[in-house]
């Protein structure tokens, strides 16, 4: 096109050419999101494709058979009498967890905007687990709540017995949403702290002149402000809630019986260890119907939520 | 250096058309003020004029050369950015340099453009600065000197001036005089500021509503206004206008009959508008002289000049007098105009009457 | 809120800090400590909070058991390897939906963020055959490969754009006047400029493959093959029971390095993480 360009000019000819600059920066603008696009398609648009067409047939991988049978896998979805324990089970995971970590967090958040002398070795030493390796931070955790563990020990310091944290539901349920939350709650804790500082010093002058107290100040001028950053997080925590799976695999294996089984953890059980990939397929899609839904659900929130967007 | 000519130059973004026809031509050497209200299309013309914005339709000569197609790289042309646009991650010298860089000039001419370019702008000791490091008048001259270290065929300006103070305002638009007085180069400058136009304009460009309202040297477009808006745009206060129809004694507007010039565009009876600048009232200190009486509205004295808000008939008019004038609000005064300063133009104020 | 505190808030403060602090730090101590107690003590009553004796043995077993250099090695290079064709990807695509008038440029970006609604888990399925089929299974190329190109960058790519999308146009236009192409301008202005989003979206990258374990699982199945998250737990006795002193030594192995730069880089991390255009 420069070629052409020279041209033009030592003709001093007067031409559109066909790369304009316009047609240029298309050409830029699609060249740029290339490899990303192409990557959406291969690994997540085929893929999904795939997932609902793998989750209208019977796969048997020993006896290599792939049979179409409509909505058959979707029927067994539900007469599947473990999965209502399953999606009960990940419904109060993934609700303790977001409760959990966003009370948590923004408690956390509040106390390292406070102005006191060394607060940064505090927000580092609460980030600390974010860096973490998840598995050792999981195994550590797993060693802690044995029966005979260090938690346990230092409970019977106490005078106190402690259960096998692990091995009864409700304890074990309990672990896992904590160990969670621990993890990674320093993420949502620094969200919201940069949320905090950004909001206007004036406007708790200005309360203040008003007479309202810290507590009100909180609720009605910190509050509303950060709620663009609440919801955002809620989003990201929720969704990210749903996809623990390492943490349920070590600590747990989903037992006792289904009492820590969350959907992922049973999708992978029922695709890859007992290859049922049809059925494994389905409980893909309804994984994918409950994030959207709730990805959607919050996303109209923010409307009647949100009291304030930057 | 090189002339600039548009030839019935168009935008639209989609259906919406913001410049409609702009006809221009900036000769070799000449500096061009675009001047005209917020929105009015200067910054689009002068973004098409650099490359920035494609042109819908029309001809964009810069030279001999058309260059409705070609890059802004390709036109030869250099740009001062209302923000500067000074890029934050490189010194005041690369900054400077960055354009030759790229333009296959080896390290030794660089210096010696960006050191020569210094020098002029009064650079020299601020090179290895980082933009952040400099002030407002300083991030302004480095802007400049990017401009000219390439020895451009044609200088644009868009409004460089509005993000300093008003003293700054002053000196630079004296450098920016001078560099051109210096440097010869073409210059096409866009301001919303008329004070600037007049000061700084061989000739100036007032824009209306994506259209042209008038071309002229700028004591032109004072004295001689080819409509209203322009009249009114160009001088600070602006002039007073009055509505009303021309009768045998004169103009009428409600009860008061004011002088009227020799003209050939009018006839008995027709409505115009009469215009008359502040500064063309005089205090009746002339008895002889044909008079109104005005009612003081309010008074406002600067020091070197008193400045007087009146009603005349039922319009508020602003008079601009060198004297010192007591009184308050409903005092009667006597003045007088002068009347080969009356501006008279038909009653839509699209055109000039006299 | 930001009246200066009475000493005896700030005391209470503290405390609270301290006790809150306990779950978040104390687990990390625990792991390096018990890694270097003899067997018999790390399930010794009174706990041991400082070990009383030493037994080194157990970090040369790690290296004994499997081949945890070679697994280490995996972690490492498939980590750096898709932080940074993330940091191209994502930021060449970002840049493009801040910044480049396209056709369809909306169209494509909601496509995109797909990849945010649709978590690898929900495809594992299909891209496990896709990759059995494409001879690729027990490989590391499903591990750099998903992550670079498919659902996980675009979350990075998202940040990237939130980023641009503040850019000053006119730094741009000038740079079109000083002579730049599109790419140079990329690579010139916009992505020196972008420093902190992309140290923001390389620290999320790494940690994300650093700690990636349901994919491990599913597309890798010999032990040279493995990632750390995945080696660590095979170090199991003959009942399948964790090898507990084991596991925390290989444990500690992989958290401290990371912790370490942590420390050092910490006001990058945690201030990069804050800049991701979270904020709304
Ligand atoms: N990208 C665009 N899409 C649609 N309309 C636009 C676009 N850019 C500018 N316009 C419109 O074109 C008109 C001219 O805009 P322009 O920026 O040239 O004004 P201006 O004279 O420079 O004003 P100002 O003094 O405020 O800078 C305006 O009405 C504006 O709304
Ligand atoms: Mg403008």
């Amino acid at each position: 096109m420069a070629v052409a360009q020279e041209n033009a000019r030592a003709e001093g000819r007067s031409f559109s050419p066909f790369w304009t600059i316009a047609r240029r920066d298309s050409l830029a603008g699609f060249l740029f999101i290339a490899p990303q696009l192409v990557g959406i398609i291969a690994f997540v648009l085929i893929p999904l494709g795939l997932v609902f067409w793998y989750s209208l047939h019977e796969w048997n991988v020993l006896a290599n058979t792939f049979t179409y049978t409509g909505g058959q896998n979707y029927r067994m979805l539900i007469e599947d009498e473990s999965l209502l324990e399953v999606l009960g089970a990940t419904a109060i995971f993934s609700a303790g967890l977001v409760i959990l970590n966003m009370s948590l967090a923004l408690l956390l958040a509040v106390l390292l905007n406070q102005k006191l002398a060394g607060i940064a070795i505090f927000r580092t030493l609460f980030f600390s687990p974010v860096v973490v390796s998840l598995v050792a931070w999981t195994i550590v955790w797993g060693f802690l709540l044995q029966k005979n563990g260090g938690i346990n020990g230092m409970l019977l310091m106490l005078g106190i017995e402690g259960p096998n944290w692990l091995r009864e539901e409700t304890t074990a349920m309990i672990s896992v949403i904590v160990v969670q939350v621990f993890k990674n709650v320093g993420l949502n804790m620094i969200l919201f702290l940069a949320a905090l500082q950004g909001v206007p010093k004036e406007l708790y002058e200005a309360a203040r002149i008003d007479g309202a107290p810290a507590f009100k100040q909180f609720r009605r001028i910190t509050l509303p402000l950060i709620s663009p950053t609440i919801l955002l997080t809620s989003i990201i925590t929720i969704v990210g809630s749903l996809q623990v799976f390492a943490q349920i695999a070590v600590l747990t294996q989903g037992g006792p019986g289904l009492s820590t089984t969350v959907l992922v953890y049973y999708l992978y059980q029922q695709a890859f260890q007992f290859h049922f990939f049809g059925y494994g397929s389905t409980l893909s899609i309804l994984l994918f119907a409950i994030v959207a839904i709730l990805t959607f659900a919050q996303w109209q929130m923010r409307k009647r939520i949100v009291f304030y967007e930057s | 250096m090189a002339d600039v000519t548009l030839s019935d130059i168009r935008k639209s973004y989609g259906a919406l058309k913001t410049i409609h026809g702009v006809n221009l031509d900036i000769r070799d050497g000449e500096f061009v003020v675009l001047v005209g209200p917020s929105g009015c299309g200067k910054s689009t013309l002068l973004r098409m004029i650099a490359g920035l914005e494609t042109i819908t339709d029309g001809t964009l000569k810069i030279g001999d050369r058309r260059v409705n197609d070609l890059d802004p790289k390709d036109r030869d042309i250099a740009m001062v950015f209302q923000s500067y646009a000074l890029y934050p991650h490189m010194t005041v010298a690369t900054n400077m340099g960055f354009s030759l860089e790229h333009r296959g000039a080896n390290k030794a001419e660089i210096n010696e453009r960006v050191n020569w370019a210094a020098g002029i702008l009064g650079l020299t000791n601020l090179l290895d600065r980082y933009p952040r490091q400099l002030s407002g008048g300083q991030r302004q001259r480095v802007a400049m000197g990017r401009a000219i270290v390439r020895n451009p065929q044609v200088f644009l300006f868009d409004e460089p001036l509005s993000n300093l103070d008003a003293k700054l305002r002053v000196v630079m638009r004296g450098e920016i005089k001078a560099l051109h007085r210096r440097l010869k180069t073409t210059t096409i400058y866009v301001t919303h500021d008329q004070v600037e136009a007049m000061t700084m304009a061989d000739r100036i460009v007032v824009l209306n509503g994506g259209r042209v309202e008038q071309i002229g040297a700028p004591l032109d477009l004072y004295d001689r206004p080819a409509n209203q808006f322009v009249a009114g745009f160009i001088g600070s206060p602006s002039m007073n206008f009055l509505t009303g129809t021309i009768t045998e004694q004169g103009f009428q507007t409600s009860d008061v009959v004011l002088p009227l010039p020799a003209s050939k565009g009018t006839v008995m009876g027709q409505a115009i508008v009469y215009g008359i600048r502040p500064e063309h009232f005089r205090l009746n200190d002339h008895p002889g002289r044909a008079s109104v009486s005005a009612e003081i509205v309010l008074i406002e004295p600067m020091g070197s000049e008193t400045q007087v808000t009146m009603r005349l008939g039922d319009t508020q008019v602003i008079g601009v007098f060198r004297e010192r004038i007591s009184g308050t609000t409903g005092d009667i005064i006597n003045i007088s105009l002068d009347i080969d300063a009356i501006h008279l133009f038909s009653g839509d104020g699209a055109i000039r009457l006299n | 809120m930001k009246a200066e505190l009475s000493p005896r808030t700030r005391t209470a403060l503290y405390g609270l800090m301290c006790v809150l602090l306990i779950p978040f730090v104390f687990p990390t101590w625990w792991m390096v400590t018990s890694s270097i107690k003899p067997i018999s003590d790390i399930f010794a009553f009174p706990p041991q909070l400082i070990p009383q004796s030493y037994d080194w043995t157990t970090y040369s077993k790690v290296f004994e058991l499997q081949p945890f250099v070679r697994q280490y090695w995996n972690s490492a290079y498939i980590a750096a390897l898709v932080t940074v064709g993330t940091m191209v990807v994502s930021s060449m695509a970002g840049y493009a939906f801040a910044r480049i008038r396209f056709p369809y440029a909306n169209t494509i970006f909601m496509i995109v963020l797909l990849g945010l609604l649709i978590p690898s888990e929900v495809t594992i399925v299909p891209l496990f055959q896709m990759f059995l089929k494409a001879g690729m299974v027990n490989t590391h190329w499903p591990l750099i490969l998903v992550p670079i190109f498919g659902a996980p960058s675009v979350f990075a790519t998202f940040v990237m754009r939130q980023f641009f999308v503040t850019l000053p146009a006119e730094l741009e236009e000038a740079a079109r006047v000083d002579g730049l192409g599109r790419f140079k301008i990329f690579a010139k202005i916009a992505l020196p400029l972008a420093k902190p989003a992309l140290a923001s979206v390389a620290i999320f990258t790494f940690l994300h493959s650093w700690n990636l374990f349901l994919e491990p699982i599913v597309f890798l199945s010999s032990a040279e093959m493995f990632t750390l998250p995945q080696a660590l737990t095979q170090y199991t006795d003959a009942y399948g029971g964790p090898m507990w002193n084991i596991q925390l030594a290989a444990a500690t192995l992989t958290a401290l390095p990371v912790l370490i730069v942590f420390v050092i880089a910490q006001k990058q991390f945690v201030e990069g993480l804050a800049h991701t255009g979270l904020k709304g």
